[in-house]
């Protein structure tokens, strides 16, 4: 298991080197945001990656962006500025956050790549969307053939295929989370999640069928590890952060992040589409997905933390957050009393760098000593 | 001889008169059983409920008069308390603050009418769209209409961004005939659309006579855009903007400035501090005048063509993404050119916390405007709401500093 692991921890430390490398032969586009839709990058023939903010000091992100915004962007604009993306030939980004689309824009003034594309995402359902969203895929389409991309139909069916894989496979690690019968810690669960943002597809799915054949071959119900938590919250780029809070005596057993469930379940469409037009799966994907606060309602997205609570087991909830996150900041409060009415215990923390801070850790204490000894 | 000055506009007697009546009416309509629907500004909605005899409301309007009637402090307080942090935005924490605190208890001078409709957006800015998530939670009873509007920069928008946010204009039409029983005249449709229309055109107007030296009047004057947010499409704000065209051009042909002695000129970025607008005047003492800011040309969105619901689509389309981080092309290319035509000398950054759509970019005008134009610049740290986040003596140092500098680059310190 531990050889496998390494596999993905190899993407995770070594992506840059392996992005220049792969950027030789196959042209790299970045994104920010999981409603970026990837399948139609890949399907003209990218590679897709996300843009991790990591850890590190900010210094030439502070003369083009105030400090008040998530310090994950902040630390992504550093990278970017110190040259790390410079093997990219675009970057796509769906508009979610105001953030996401602020910095886009500022990069496209300093950072200078092949070209640059936002899209308007529809935040209804409605048949009207629906059209909508198929122009905003065409005109993506003919953004990325404008830069030496290819497209058809095929190849998108071919690379729906492989994400819904690669997702249903984490579906199923999650789903043996929640049943109690994955002998992975948080840390190393995360990993992997992550290492499938900057591998490319095909790699990735090697990996990660290498690695459920081996957990399939693990059929134990492994014992009571801590306190069982749900985290929810935010881009979470840092795997020591669930490694500390398993360290304190947490057991992280599900998870509402945008580096996490969000980025892959449901693993495929579900909606009104046809199932054999593949923009139809797409748009059934993208309007139907595990939603972030920055697309839907706190009281719509409740009901669907509550399912996570329910079937993992989860006796408590951390919100964990990037600070500054004004969609997760803006739900809390709604989240927080309907979890106080569930008598669900929950605490919050904004993360400013990577890691916790000692104050957290002693705030994660008293929650523990509180709820979650008993 | 110098010429003569006169601080403020006669105008802004009528303009305090203009925004009483325009809160009573909402109180009033309510009371009539007129439907009272709440919106975020800057979209199209506001002509279509003009012309159906609706009562539009936009919390986010009521946010600087609370500002100016010190009812923020206590709306912060209460938001706080229910567990917004004090990173959101300020509008949102204070419209939240006083729909749970102020609104309930009653017994102030102005007040918002409960909303029997609300227009949930999508589209906007995040803050915008989640302060009516959060409503719809306070007002159980209000029918929602969950709009939709693509989030595009202004100079990529095309067809299908046009026809998606047109289908969302008639999705509204049939919600509001729906929920309220009043049918959309589309000849009173075009007439509001023409009313909101030369609204645009005698701001462009306005907003042009402040290319004149001495300019006839300053940003704190900022008040008059309260007739384009919340009256847009009605007799009243054109009538309005007339007279304050017509006054407005009787000082710049008469020489009559703000200040005795206009030396420097200033443009303002951001939304100003809604606390204190008489910061904006601070540069007088200096002779400095703040002669153009960011809303001066946001508000000149024309309404054209034959069909009244494109047009307003169009407007909706452009309005948000003018003005933030949507489009910062745009944006930098507005600001050039507001300061080559407004011959400005120097530029005040407001580097707002309340606002992120808008402070993201500045920095990339700031150097534009030093490197093509050579026009120098400030950053102020603060926030359009939220008074703690300010520190008086910061920008009493950095502004006088700046003007000295001005000052003594155009040889006169």
């Amino acid at each position: 298991m531990t050889e496998s692991i390494q596999a993905f921890m190899e993407w995770i430390e070594g992506y840059p080197e392996k992005h220049r490398a792969l950027s030789l032969q196959t042209p790299l586009v970045g994104y920010f945001c999981t409603y970026t839709p990837v399948e139609l990058i890949h399907a003209s023939g990218f590679i897709p990656v996300r843009i991790l903010g990591e850890s590190g000091p900010i210094q030439k992100a502070y003369t083009l962006a105030p400090s008040f915004i998530c310090p994950y962007m902040r630390r992504a604009l550093e990278k970017a500025l110190e040259g790390r993306y410079d093997y990219l030939s675009g970057m796509v980004q769906g508009y979610t956050c105001d953030v996401a689309c602020g910095l886009t824009n500022i990069w496209e003034e300093n950072i200078r790549l092949g070209f640059y594309h936002t899209l308007p995402l529809p935040y209804n359902r409605n048949p009207e969307a629906r059209a909508f969203f198929r122009s905003i895929f065409s005109e993506l389409i003919q953004k990325l053939e404008a830069h030496g991309g290819r497209f058809s139909l095929e190849a998108l069916s071919q690379s729906l295929k492989i994400y819904e894989r690669v997702r249903g496979l984490l579906a199923d690690l999650y789903e043996r989370r929640y049943q109690g019968r994955l002998m992975l810690s948080a840390k190393d669960l995360f990993s992997i999640v992550l290492a499938g943002f900057v591998a490319p597809p095909e790699t990735y799915l090697q990996l990660l069928e290498a690695l459920v054949k081996e957990v399939q071959g693990q059929e134990v119900i492994k014992a009571a590890r801590g306190f069982p938590i749900l985290i929810s919250g935010s881009l979470l780029d840092d795997p020591k952060t669930l490694e500390a809070l398993e360290d304190l005596g947490m057991d992280v057993v599900a998870d509402d992040l945008c580096t996490g469930l969000r980025s892959f379940y449901p693993p495929a469409g579900e909606g009104p589409g046809e199932k054999n037009d593949p923009l139809d799966r797409l748009t059934d994907r993208y309007l139907h997905r595990f939603p972030c606060p920055a697309r839907q309602r706190a009281r719509d997205r409740f009901p669907l933390l509550m399912d996570l609570v329910r079937h993992s087991g989860a006796g408590g909830v951390i919100f964990l957050l990037q600070k500054f996150c004004t969609p997760h900041l803006a739900d809390y409060p709604i989240l927080s009393e309907a979890f106080n009415k569930e008598g669900l215990p929950h605490i919050l923390l904004e993360i400013e760098d990577s890691g916790l801070t000692e104050a957290q850790r002693t705030r994660l204490e008293a929650f523990l000593e509180i709820h979650g000894r008993g | 001889m110098r010429p003569p000055s006169q601080k403020r506009l006669q105008a802004a007697k009528a303009l305090n008169q203009l925004v009483l009546r325009f809160y009573q009416e909402c109180l009033e309509a309510r009371a009539k059983g007129k439907p009272v629907g709440w919106m975020p500004p800057m979209n199209g909605a506001i002509e279509i409920f003009y012309a159906m005899d609706l009562q539009p409301v936009f919390p986010e309007n009521w946010s600087p008069l609370c500002a100016a009637f010190g009812y923020a402090p206590q709306n912060f307080r209460i938001a706080e308390a229910l567990g917004y942090s004090r990173d959101l935005c300020g509008y949102l924490r204070n419209i939240i603050g006083y729909v749970h605190g102020l609104m309930k208890e009653g017994g102030t001078p102005l007040a918002l009418p409960e909303p029997d409709l609300l227009l949930s957006f999508g589209g906007g800015c995040v803050p915008a769209m989640k302060i009516f998530h959060i409503l719809e939670d306070r007002f159980p009873e209000a029918r929602i209409f969950s709009a939709d509007l693509p989030q595009v920069a202004a100079e990529q928008v095309q067809d299908h961004h046009v026809r998606y946010a047109v289908s969302e204009m008639y999705r509204l039409i049939d919600f509001l005939t729906k929920t309220t029983g009043k049918k959309l005249d589309y000849d009173r449709l075009k007439e509001v659309v023409g009313l909101s229309n030369q609204a645009s055109i005698l701001w462009e107007e306005i907003m042009a006579y402040r290319r004149y030296i001495p300019s006839p009047f300053s940003a704190a004057e900022i008040g008059i855009m309260f007739v384009m947010v919340t009256r847009q499409g009605t007799r009243e704000a054109v009538d309005f903007l007339t007279q304050v065209r017509d006054e407005v051009a009787a000082r710049a042909e008469n020489k009559i400035g703000v200040i005795e002695e206009e030396q420097v000129r200033l443009f303002w970025d951001n939304i100003p501090p809604w606390y204190n607008l008489g910061l904006l005047k601070s540069f007088e003492k200096m002779n400095g005048v703040v002669v153009a800011e960011t809303y001066s040309s946001a508000w000149s969105i024309r309404l054209e063509g034959d069909d009244p619901i494109e047009a307003l689509a169009r407007k909706s389309l452009l309005s948000y993404s003018l003005v933030s981080c949507v489009s910062i092309k745009k944006r930098k290319e507005m600001v050039l050119k507001a300061c080559r035509d407004y011959v400005i000398d120097g530029v005040v950054f407001h580097r707002n916390k309340s606002c992120a759509p808008i402070t993201l970019g500045q920095m990339d005008i700031k150097r534009a405007l030093e490197e093509e134009l050579g026009i120098p610049s400030v950053i102020i740290d603060g926030d359009h709401m939220d008074e703690r986040n300010f520190s008086l003596a910061q920008f009493q140092t950095r502004t006088e500093a700046f003007m000295e500098m001005l000052k003594h680059k155009k040889g006169l310190w």
